[in-house]
């Protein structure tokens, strides 16, 4: 008797005393700066988030090869939040607390930057988030340095209307937070143009669909009535392939309606035939076609890294390589890894982008880039057929939206990320 | 200015016999038509169109390989001198081509030139371009697309071009469409009241969405046009009416095409689940084994025999087969076959093995979708009245009604059928009257398997190439099969096409999610109803 | 009542319960009494984790309940834990008042970002605790209850029953997706920040819920004991076996499926209500199949009909996950992914299995040795 219980209340402590052993066992390593990387390894996510692993291990390498940061090596901590978004604040969590990183540089969706962002905050660390986003957001410990809407959306619209006419719109989107908030600003943005109702078509689709046929077949119908139509989508990746493949069979042209994307990048389209594609169009701050020597370079050496002469790089590394190089002129500047100090210090640091700017981190925690508008060519990649004049400024808060038109993200000065410029308060703060 | 162009056009209508008396072509000309060329390398894309209208209004036959050129992205500029030139690769190094003597003018590193860039405006005026210049084309091919073209720019100036083509066409398909393209640029045009009606009745007969985009177009936008307007506003009605009636047709259709997609990623499963009761939590890894196994096979193909490429289906399938066939006997013999009688315990093991064969994926090829092309019979689709048929859907369900005839061929009649049906029914019996059933048990599961990966090679023409592919059809699959009754192979196919089609026809009113969620709960009231599903199979031999 | 107890409480059971009140004693206090310099504090990243584990082992338990004893394999467990963890986030939600990005005082963020006018009406109530509660009971148990009415009135079985609960939790996963549903869409609900006004961020709020995860995971755990010890459990077990020939006694199998299944779902509810505050997100990834088939693999790794081993084998498979995500990102799917094989061929009864068969080795050791006659082992109860 007893020893059967005994054994069980073993079996049971042991795993108690497993975790704590596991803590002990994670001591301090001598000298290293330890940085995170908090993209999923698995799941449906890996096939976007591990290349951004992979960057992150490059630039990592590099830097260490510079000598490190602070007279210190740089160390890379890779953990595997497994797409899944609990998993994702866990992580963060053990990354923080256990493996004491310096940094976080990781998510990919906009749900695993919501499950995390509690944590950064209760523990006090930064997280540089690469991802092309809805805005709405702009939150002390993270940094985001992918494009806000006015980054991408709406130059991309502007474009098609200018250039190439369009009248009439199909907003069409995977049912989530992006696109939903991507349509919403780009509808009331329209309407203010003064395109009616009746010329806008919204159309969600669940994740991961793969049977295009009747959808395809309600755009080529919509965009028979007369009027210059033009698809802007913000389907997520996965269901882009079949999207495109069921586009290119039916026979819908670019000539015809051009289909502006923007979560199509070079990464996704490797996995299509891009000829029946060529002419259609994505909105991105960086193509891997850019034609600067900054570029180059930084190709090559992604592809040596990879051992992959044909690996291609895409828009959410090039956020990656600015916020971590952002990231490491901070830290020198305040001269310590503290996320206070280095917070502080990061605003209005400049680094060069791969497109021959320099890009600014701004007192809202969002970046100056330039909007480029490529179209798809037969190999894959992107030809550049536009491009904003200079850089533009992420806008946290959308002005086209009733409920964020009056808020304003500054952590300089106001030290908030959601000040109301109307009732002079900080939203947040529930005052 | 009409008069202007009027007389281009006897030019370029002569211009054959012209080329046979004249060979070379005045030097004068081609020194113009040269300077033309050159100014491609410069200026902006709306100086470009520009310049590719100045180009199709010379009508020298010469333009359209630059023109073609310039479409296909093979116009370059060397840097050093800012020439015009049409390339073709080889190997490494690009070949020049001088673009108007068509000689010969050495290789040059990609690095040396720059492309001449193209964005959809050009595009349209280069097409437009074409159009009017390869009206008399020698090949039918391209004097239909010429057509097509010239039907989508509505160029009120290629009239002429167009009176003097229809007048020499005898094909009667190209004929065709030169006289819709003829209606089409009239509607734009300064013509008669009288010869615009004529024309919108020329695009009533056509009847399609691009006959009604151009017909709302005028009846929109003409309001001062009267009568015109009145007549193409009638005119679009009928059209659509005569679509709302395809509508119908072309919802069954779609319905049918996702159905033969479900059938094909079911039928696997109706084998190791339905006939075997083996919860195959790894069908889907099956089915994503063959997606790869085809992506290796092109792979192979393009880089050691690329005129094959049309062919890597057929080397693919076979192998599909035998790969996804020999690991479901390696999972059988290895795992299942200790587990008979656990139905429950191979779903455990057989998920955890799901999750080891993605990972082994995902190490091997890596986590991105990869690139599996349509063969070019597959590219493309068929038009049928106003339908739009993918050729690849129509593929999909051809093969998949032949494999699911197969399969029915093999288990209904011939020896080792028999032997499958024996063994689920009484393995005991089985047994002892000879039949080695461990054997049989180790072959169905193989094929059961081996089906999944031919699937496999069919939905990678469809869709994602990754290593979830699996995943996004296991849930499915399981459906199918389960509505269609556990067992029976005619229950997955009247299951599969029933749950297209309802699909198909709810995703118009509901939209693409609550369409499926609709499906899902009518599958569960169903099963209600018919608690074995829709062909549940009577006696004993289910009681399991 | 104490017969009742006594009945319930065999070696195991006590055992279990001593090993959760050392949980909820020891942990809290080391993590903070005991200075983080010490060698025996736990951390709170640890804290959080085992609250999370004593969740999902209460859900294995309730798995248990049907699948170990009534011989119901619901794939779509996991749907009754989101509902519960709905339940608890929709009252989070609401508890953040206007602390919300854009300060308005009743409507949840991403309503006010969606545009939406004024809270739709099924969130009404939702900022009282004491209804938030009752709904992690109530919602579970009514979808259960009705779904089961339907489902073994029409004597749906099997693996037919297997994969409609997958279906049920498939389509209710593609409806919380939606927007328009007003749950947040693929977001879900977060952000949360207090709990009957303690901070959840705070360390003591942390142990606390630690603390109410032990007792939920001893009070689902003890009904269980009860109803399975109980006449009542005997013929559930006997529906299990021999559905038919039970029927044909006499007994209303229906009712007594329904009955297991219904508790089953609330039990699952609480786990889920426990889970959202301490991971700190809810959102319709928690519906998916995969998640609910997780589960299952869980009971079957701890010993299926023993109620004790699925709480075990909840536990010991996500600290392996936790454990493996961190040390091996790279190759943790190949190591889980083995383990559930070799987990079934060799380990039929779990770990409960593994248990006594060392016990049973054990005893013909001494048997042998010291020929002193041991009990027979008491593993009958797990077959």
């Amino acid at each position: 008797m007893s020893s059967n219980s005994l054994s069980l209340r073993n079996l049971a402590a042991a795993v108690v005393v497993g975790i704590g052993v596991l803590w002990a066992s994670a001591v301090q390593a001598a000298d290293t700066i330890k940085v995170g990387i908090l993209h999923s390894l698995s799941g449906t996510m890996a096939i976007s988030e591990t290349t951004l692993k992979d960057a992150m291990l490059m630039l990592i390498e590099e830097q260490n090869k510079k000598g490190g940061l602070l007279g210190k090596k740089l160390e890379p901590v890779v953990v595997d939040p497994a797409s899944n978004w609990p998993l994702f604040a866990e992580k963060a969590r053990e990354l923080i607390e256990k493996d004491k990183v310096a940094a976080v540089f990781g998510c990919w969706t906009s749900v695993s930057r919501k499950s995390v962002l509690p944590v950064f905050e209760e523990l006090n660390s930064i997280l540089f988030y690469p991802v092309q986003y809805e805005g709405e957001e702009s939150q002390r410990n993270v940094f985001y340095t992918g494009a806000a809407p006015n980054q991408q959306a709406i130059p991309a619209v502007d474009y098609l209307m200018n250039e190439e006419g369009v009248k009439r719109w199909v907003l069409a989107g995977t049912d989530y937070v992006y696109p939903r908030t991507t349509n919403k600003i780009l509808e009331a943005y329209l309407i203010s143009k003064g395109v009616p109702k009746e010329d806008i078509m919204i159309n969600y689709t669940p994740f991961g669909h793969s049977d295009w046929q009747t959808i395809v077949s309600d755009i080529k119908k919509f965009g028979s009535a007369g009027k210059k139509t033009a698809v802007v989508s913000t389907i997520n990746g996965d269901a882009n392939v079949p999207f495109y493949k069921e586009l290119g069979n039916q026979g819908i042209k670019a000539e015809d309606i051009p289909v502006v994307a923007f979560s199509v990048g070079e990464e996704e389209l490797a996995g299509i035939d891009t000829k029946p594609l060529v002419g259609h169009l994505a909105a991105w701050n960086y193509f891997q076609s850019v034609d600067t020597p900054e570029n180059t370079d930084f190709v090559k050496k992604w592809q040596a890294f990879t051992k992959d002469p044909k690996r291609v790089s895409n828009d959410p590394m090039e956020a990656h390589m600015i916020g971590f190089n952002m990231w490491v002129k901070a830290v020198e500047k305040a001269g310590t890894t503290d996320p206070d100090k280095v917070i502080d210090s990061i605003v209005g640091i400049k680094v060069p982008n791969l497109s021959g700017g320099m890009s600014e981190m701004l007192p809202n925690h969002h970046i100056t880039k330039p909007v480029l508008i490529g179209e798809v060519q037969d190999d894959g990649q992107f030809e550049i057929v536009w491009q904003t004049d200079g850089l533009v400024a992420g806008d946290a808060w959308s002005d086209h939206l009733p409920g964020s038109k009056d808020l304003k993200a500054d952590w300089v000065d106001l030290k908030c990320g959601n000040y109301n410029t109307v009732t002079k308060k900080c939203g947040g703060k529930g005052a | 200015m009409i008069v202007i162009r009027r007389f281009q056009l006897i030019a370029l209508a002569l211009l054959p016999l012209v080329a046979l008396v004249l060979t070379p072509p005045s030097a004068a000309h081609a020194d113009t038509l040269d300077a033309l060329v050159q100014k491609l390398a410069s200026g902006g894309f709306s100086a470009r169109a520009k310049v590719v209208d100045e180009l199709a209004a010379t009508g020298d036959e010469r333009v359209s390989a630059v023109l073609e050129a310039l479409q296909g992205g093979d116009l370059f500029t060397r840097k050093s001198d800012k020439r015009v030139f049409i390339t073709r690769s080889a190997g490494d190094e690009l070949t020049l081509v001088d673009p108007i003597s068509g000689q010969q003018a050495g290789t040059a590193p990609k690095s040396a030139l720059k492309k001449i860039r193209v964005n959809n405006r050009l595009r349209r005026a280069i097409r437009a371009a074409l159009g009017s210049l390869t009206l008399l084309n020698p090949d039918p091919a391209k004097r239909l697309a010429a057509a097509e073209a010239v039907f989508k720019s509505r160029d009120a100036n290629a009239l002429a071009a167009l009176d003097t083509a229809i007048a020499k066409e005898t094909n009667a398909g190209v004929k065709r469409a030169l006289e819709e393209a003829r209606a089409a640029a009239l509607l734009y045009s300064d013509a008669p009241e009288t010869e615009k009606i004529r024309a919108i009745a020329v695009l009533q007969t056509r009847g399609d969405r691009d006959a009604l985009a151009l017909l709302l177009g005028l009846a929109g936008a003409g309001k001062d046009a009267g009568a015109v307007a009145e007549v193409a506003t009638s005119s679009a009605a009928v059209i659509e009416r005569n679509l709302a009636a395809w509508n119908t047709v072309q919802n069954i259709i779609y319905g049918v095409s996702l159905g033969s997609v479900l059938l094909l990623a079911a039928i696997g499963l109706a084998i190791t689940f339905g006939v075997m009761g083996v919860i195959n939590m790894a069908h889907g890894e099956m089915v994503m084994l063959g997606a790869y196994t085809t992506f290796t096979v092109q792979e192979i193909i393009r880089l050691s025999a690329p005129e094959l490429f049309d062919y890597s289906l057929f080397f693919a399938l076979p192998l599909a087969f035998m790969i996804a066939g020999a690991v479901g006997i390696a999972i059988e013999r290895g795992i299942i076959r200790w587990l008979y009688g656990r139905p429950l315990e191979t779903l455990l093991a057989t998920w955890g093995l799901s999750l080891i064969l993605q990972q082994a994926i995902r190490s091997i090829y890596g986590p991105t979708n990869r690139e599996v092309g349509n063969p070019s019979w597959m590219a493309g689709s068929l038009e049928v009245g106003s339908l739009t048929l993918t050729y690849n859907r129509l593929w999909i369900i051809v093969f998949s009604i032949a494999v699911f005839a197969v399969l029915l061929l093999i288990l209904k009649h011939t020896r080792f059928g028999l032997q499958v049906r024996a063994v689920t029914q009484n393995r005991e019996m089985a047994g002892s009257m000879g039949i080695r059933t461990g054997r049989v048990d180790a072959l169905t599961f193989g094929l059961g398997s081996g089906i999944a990966g031919i699937a496999g090679v069919a939905l990678s023409q469809i869709d994602n190439v990754s290593p979830n592919l699996g995943q996004a059809y296991i849930i499915d699959s399981f459906m199918v099969v389960v509505f269609g009754g556990v067992g029976n192979l005619w229950g997955t196919l009247v299951g599969a096409m029933t749950l297209g089609i309802a699909n198909k026809f709810l995703e118009p009113f509901t939209g693409a999610v609550l369409g499926k969620i609709l499906v899902l709960v009518m599958i569960i009231l169903f099963i209600q109803k018919r608690p074995r599903g829709l062909f549940a199979l009577k006696g004993r031999a289910v009681e399991a | 009542m104490t017969s009742v107890l006594s009945r319930s409480l065999n070696r195991h059971a006590l055992a279990f319960l001593a090993a959760l009140a050392v949980i909820a004693v020891v942990v809290p206090v080391l993590n903070l009494a005991v200075p983080e310099t010490s060698a025996f504090h736990v951390p709170t990243y640890a804290v959080a984790l085992i609250g999370k584990y004593l969740c999902f082992a209460l859900l294995a338990v309730s798995i248990d309940l049907i699948w170990g004893y009534c011989g119901i394999l619901s794939l779509g467990h996991g749907a009754f834990f989101a509902l519960g963890g709905y339940a608890m986030g929709m009252y989070l939600m609401r508890q953040i008042g206007d602390r919300g990005v854009y300060g308005d005082p009743v409507l949840p963020d991403f309503m006010v970002f969606l545009n939406w006018g004024e809270l739709p009406w099924y969130w009404y109530g939702f900022d009282q605790f004491w209804f938030a509660c009752l709904m992690v009971l109530v919602v579970p148990g009514l979808l259960a209850f009705v779904f089961g009415w339907f489902a073994f009135r029409s004597r749906v079985t099997g693996v037919y029953l297997s994969i409609i609960t997958q279906a049920l939790t498939y389509a209710l996963m593609l409806a919380f997706f939606r927007n328009n549903m007003g749950f947040g869409g693929n977001n879900g609900l977060t952000d949360f920040k207090d709990l009957l006004g303690f901070d959840l961020q705070s360390d003591e709020t942390r142990a606390g819920l630690l603390i109410a995860s032990c007792v939920a995971l001893a009070t689902g755990f003890l009904i269980c004991r009860a109803i399975v010890t109980s006449r009542f459990g005997k013929v559930i077990v006997a529906i299990r076996d021999a559905e038919s020939r039970t029927r044909f006694l006499g007994y209303r199998v229906e009712a007594y499926k329904l009955f297991v299944f219904t508790l089953s779902a609330c039990l699952a509810g609480v786990a889920g209500a426990l889970y959202v505050p301490q991971v700190g997100i809810i959102n319709p990834s928690e519906f998916a199949p995969a998640n609910s088939i997780e589960a299952v693999i869980w009971v079957a790794v701890g010993g299926r009909g023993t109620l004790v081993g699925p709480a075990i084998g909840a536990a010991l498979v996500n600290f392996a996950k936790t454990w493996l995500t961190g040390s091996f990102p790279e190759i943790w799917l190949f190591v889980l992914g083995g383990l559930f094989v070799v987990v079934t061929l060799f380990l039929p009864k779990g770990i409960m299995g593994l248990a006594g068969t060392l016990r049973g080795a054990l005893s013909r050791f001494r048997l042998k040795a010291g020929g002193v006659a041991v009990g027979e082992p008491s593993t009958k109860a797990a077959e």
